[in-house]
């Protein structure tokens, strides 16, 4: 049978897998990878988004909703606040963020290990959870106020919760390993090389940092910031349980109006305008750095060879780059000329001061949560009076507590599974087809990342209904998915860069089908990535309680959204157990996607255990 | 290969497909659908110690005797889900509690309840209720009572304050103060405090109430969201006198007679929660058993001795342990000392068009914005 005639016969979606040519019409049909998230955001996504918009104007209301927005100064002001806050939870995130990713660039062996998950598992434990945990920890009888008393620093407890420091420490500390993995990711992509090179031309250690090794981790940085500033102005749980009166985020009135029966509209107006305003803080800075920050700085997708790279600057680019020259000029340098002046020994010690801080606000709310979970007594108090296994107890005596934990895993495989399935084909999709506008592509499958979980889940719940998927427990995984399909596009994309398309092409040129190709050459190579990428994916899910509690139904209730209610209703241990089980839980997760990362150099054998991993 | 297969192929595919199809469809779908027939009511349920009573007391023993599965939906606030699964005509619930502000405006989503069909002995005890607690589509499963709950060890000599006056006077009565985020309750407790009698409480003067409110905002450590929350300040000293729910207070009172918390009844207000079938709701027998079940005088006795949240029924009252009914709020002394918080009122049309509710919450918004 020749060549030809085999081509022929394949069923289409297995020429969809001929990635490996580089021929137009293997990059279109390539380009088919893509449908599926593509038609899978187009229905979760984008037909929701538009829904809500239609819901604002909807009947003869106009735009009358959206005139209340504005016209309220209480939303106008809380708008301005919420910009305020997510501007100072980004500047606290990179102040202290950054030391601390510099400390896990240089360290080695185990002391690393330990930082990268004190770092990691924060990352992963519900919101509710760490928020919580600053409860306990800022509390008038609570360790800082307790350890203050005893050294004798203050006479009286200070009142730390309920105010806008509270609500800016607790949201940095959610959103700190944000910062921290992005700028690492910044630095893990740096040539040593041209550190040591400093160091060679007689630059001391300082100069070698401000003028050699900033200015390349910039971009990183600012990634960072802009990724922490977007995501802090979606908050609306933190901020309700450890703010004061002023400190109302924009988010917390679409929360409070969901609960009104004759807000529809008015509710959708609301969620609107935050949409609007993230999207439009993300295309300034795109506009600016590149949409690149929105998955860490990093880029991902290589332009193809001769796709009209080279085109003449905009009015835009030009300013922006005369701006960024003057800026550099006139501001930058001789400020970072300053900074590599500063006595060395003060400079390391500032450094070393704000990461060990950075750390202890990321491992304190483990530490105090596993604390409080052996409590005996029925209330939270700090240091517990006696210490039990009661509440734990409790939490597997209790078949409802197991059964949500056994649901939020199920929603988790099953959201993990969808997301790797549509996050990979898009990936290869995006990696080896020639498709035009790979950017843009690139932008709208990462895009739910951005949007604020409220309006996703507000969004979400109107087409749940009317499909009947309220409830359901692949519904909620579909929802997760959203979140989970970006994370491994990212993670998979990157991982296929470092795979050389000449070992595809080797495979397909002595007969390998394209399918072969793929599992034999290409999904070995990528297992570390799709291992790391799984968990991710998984816990985005574990976690979730904005859209859980917008789409959850009778049947099956989460683990987060059990809390939530316990929480609302009661102030007992049993968050606190779960928190632990949580950690327990991610620190076993984290100890296999290691365990398959160093299997990476087994042979390719056999491909159906290469697709477990 | 040949031609003959290969045309095959994309059959077999479609047949090889449609059970897995089917699968994922069903899967997609079993939120209400695939399971409605099966034999179970759904309940909105108020969650913490209250949902594990009821789970206890109630819904597990009548499973046993019914086998009617009860599924519970925790859910703080449920008038926005009902009239949603309505318009999408989805209804989940069979089971939903309504604030009283919310009975009119949900009147067209609601069914009316054949109270013919409940058991003798539920009926004896619907009968037994206040005539304004039965109504053709909701009948007042609890009576709720907000209060003025303290700290005694915050006061000299354990005398804490009595009335909304004293709760405004932080000058006789030192201390933070914690008040619930909300504009009901709080508007008519600060008219209160600023010397309008209960009987001219209604309707409330909205500029005379935030005025007052903006006197106390200073000494307010938290304007809380969440029912706990009241309790968990006190206890930690972070307040020494609250506006608060009086269940979780009670409750703690009887679980830890030690407790240095206390409430007083005068000026409490108390209000009904109205229990209602949603208009097509799937089990709308199950849900007439359950309120049977509910109904029954010594089961509902055994409920309220647990939890402290009163069902308006003197046959109930009459049936529990008098020892432990201190603290209902049906009592003959909260009767006489309590207010009765009128719903009416705020659930009615406020000059922006929205409800009373609503337009108040806005302006405390502001107000605690400042």
């Amino acid at each position: 049978m020749s060549l030809a005639s085999q081509n022929r016969v394949r069923a289409p979606w297995m020429a969809c897998l001929a990635w490996g040519r580089r021929s137009r019409a293997g990059g279109l049909q390539t380009v088919w990878l893509l449908a599926p998230a593509g038609l899978f955001l187009g229905v979760f996504y984008l037909w929701p988004l538009l829904d809500l918009l239609r819901l604002s104007v909807a009947g003869d209301a106009g735009l009358s909703f959206y005139a209340r927005v504005f016209a309220v100064p209480l939303y106008w002001d809380a708008l301005v606040r919420t910009f305020g806050i997510a501007a100072s939870v980004a500047a606290l995130c990179a102040l202290f963020g950054y030391p601390l990713a510099l400390r896990i660039h240089g360290a080695r062996g185990a002391w690393r290990v330990f930082l990268l998950s004190a770092v990691v598992l924060p990352y992963f434990i519900s919101v509710l959870i760490r928020t919580y945990a600053w409860m306990v920890l800022l509390g008038r009888n609570g360790p800082i106020n307790k350890l203050l008393l005893a050294l004798g620093l203050i006479e009286a407890p200070l009142a730390l919760n309920f105010n806008r420091v509270a609500v800016l420490i607790s949201i940095s500390a959610v959103l700190l390993p944000l910062m921290v993995l992005t700028i690492l990711g910044n630095l893990s992509r740096l040539d040593p090389l041209v550190d040591r090179a400093a160091t060679a031309s007689g630059a001391g250690p300082l100069a070698a940092f401000w003028r050699v090794l900033f200015p390349q981790t910039l971009p990183g940085l600012l990634a960072g910031v802009l990724l922490v500033f977007v995501s802090a102005l979606g908050f609306f749980i933190t901020p309700a349980l450890l703010g004061g009166p002023t400190d109302q985020m924009f988010a917390m009135h679409i929360a409070q109006q969901a609960d009104f029966l004759a807000s529809g509209g008015f509710l959708q107006a609301l969620a609107t305008v935050l949409l609007a305003v993230t999207l439009l803080v993300v295309a300034v800075a795109g506009r600016f750095l590149g949409f690149e920050f929105i998955w860490g700085g990093q880029r991902v997708v290589r332009h193809a060879v001769g796709t009209g790279t080279l085109r003449s600057p905009g009015p835009w680019a030009v300013l922006s780059s005369v701006c960024g020259r003057w800026l550099a000029d006139g501001l930058g340098w001789p400020l970072l000329r300053l900074l590599g002046r500063v006595p060395a020994p003060a400079a390391r010690s500032v450094g070393w001061a704000l990461a060990g801080f950075a750390l202890l606000t990321l491992v304190a709310p483990m530490v105090i949560s596993a604390i409080v979970s052996f409590n005996n007594a029925a209330y939270m108090s700090f240091p517990p009076r006696a210490y039990s296994l009661r509440w734990y107890e409790r939490f597997f005596a209790d078949s409802e507590w197991v059964s949500s934990l056994l649901t939020s895993v199920t929603v988790g495989v099953l959201s993990c599974g969808m997301s790797l399935a549509l996050g990979t084909s898009a990936a290869v999709a995006l990696v080896r087809s020639t498709l035009r506008g790979k950017s843009a592509w690139m932008l709208f499958l990462v895009s739910p990342l951005i949007v604020p979980g409220v309006v996703l889940g507000l969004s979400l719940y109107s087409l749940f209904l009317r499909l009947d998927w309220v409830g359901s427990v692949a519904g909620l995984a579909a929802a997760h998915a959203m979140g989970g399909l970006p994370l491994v596009l990212v993670i998979v994309a990157a991982g296929l860069q470092t795979v050389d398309v000449r070992q595809e092409q080797a495979a397909a040129v002595h007969g390998a089908s394209p399918w072969r190709v793929f599992m034999w050459v290409t999904l070995p190579a990528i297992r570390p990535s799709l291992a790391a990428a799984a968990l991710f994916a998984f816990l985005h899910s574990f976690d979730d309680l904005v859209l859980s509690l917008f789409l959850s139904g009778a049947h099956r209730v989460t683990l987060p959204l059990r809390l939530w209610g316990n929480v609302n209703y009661k102030l007992d241990p049993l968050p606190a157990v779960v928190a632990t089980l949580e950690v327990a839980l991610v620190v076993l997760g984290l100890f296999l996607v290691r365990s398959a990362w160093f299997t990476r150099s087994k042979p390719p054998g056999r491909p159906a255990e290469a697709a477990a991993g | 290969m040949n031609a003959s297969t290969s045309s095959a192929t994309p059959a077999r595919w479609r047949q090889r497909l449609a059970p897995a199809l089917t699968v994922l469809a069903m899967a997609m779908g079993s939120g209400t659908g695939a399971l409605a027939q099966s034999k179970e009511v759904v309940i909105q349920d108020p969650g913490g110690t209250y949902g594990e009573n009821l789970r206890r007391l109630v819904y597990d023993p009548f499973t046993k005797e019914t086998g009617i599965k009860v599924l519970t939906v925790q859910e703080a606030r449920g008038g926005p889900r009902i009239k949603a699964q309505a318009d999408a005509k989805r209804v989940e619930w069979d089971f939903a509690f309504i604030f009283d502000q919310e009975v009119h405006q949900l009147d067209a989503y609601l069914a009316d309840i054949d109270y013919k069909k409940l058991s003798p002995e539920a009926q004896k005890t619907v009968a037994s209720l206040p005539k304004e607690a039965v109504r053709p589509k909701g009948v007042a499963l609890q009576v709720i009572g907000v209060v003025l709950a303290y700290n005694k060890q915050a006061f000299a000599g354990g005398k804490g304050p009595r009335t909304w006056a004293d709760f405004w006077n932080v000058k006789d009565y030192p201390g933070k103060r914690c008040v619930p985020g909300w504009s009901r309750f709080v508007f008519e407790a600060a008219l209160l405090a600023d010397g309008v009698t209960p009987d001219k409480l209604y309707p409330v003067d909205f500029d005379r109430a935030l005025r007052k409110i903006a006197e106390i905002k200073p000494h307010v450590v938290k304007w809380w969201q969440t029912n706990s929350q009241a309790t968990q300040l006190l206890l930690d000293g972070e307040a020494s006198a609250c506006v608060s729910y009086s269940g979780p207070i009670a409750r703690l009172k009887k679980e830890d007679p030690e407790t240095p918390l206390e409430l007083t009844w005068d000026q409490a207000f108390t209000y009904y929660d109205f229990f209602s079938i949603p208009k097509g709701a799937p089990h709308q027998d199950a849900a007439l058993k359950l309120l049977s079940y509910r109904l029954d005088a010594q089961r509902a006795a055994r409920l309220v001795e647990a939890t402290s949240v009163a069902l308006p029924s003197p046959r109930v009252y009459a049936a529990a342990d008098p020892k432990l009914r201190d603290y209902w709020t049906n009592s003959p002394e909260v009767e006489k000392k309590a207010i009765k918080w009128n719903a009416d009122f705020w659930g009615a049309k406020a000059p922006d068009g929205t409800t009373n509710e609503e337009y108040a919450q806005q302006k405390l918004n502001q107000l605690l914005a400042r």
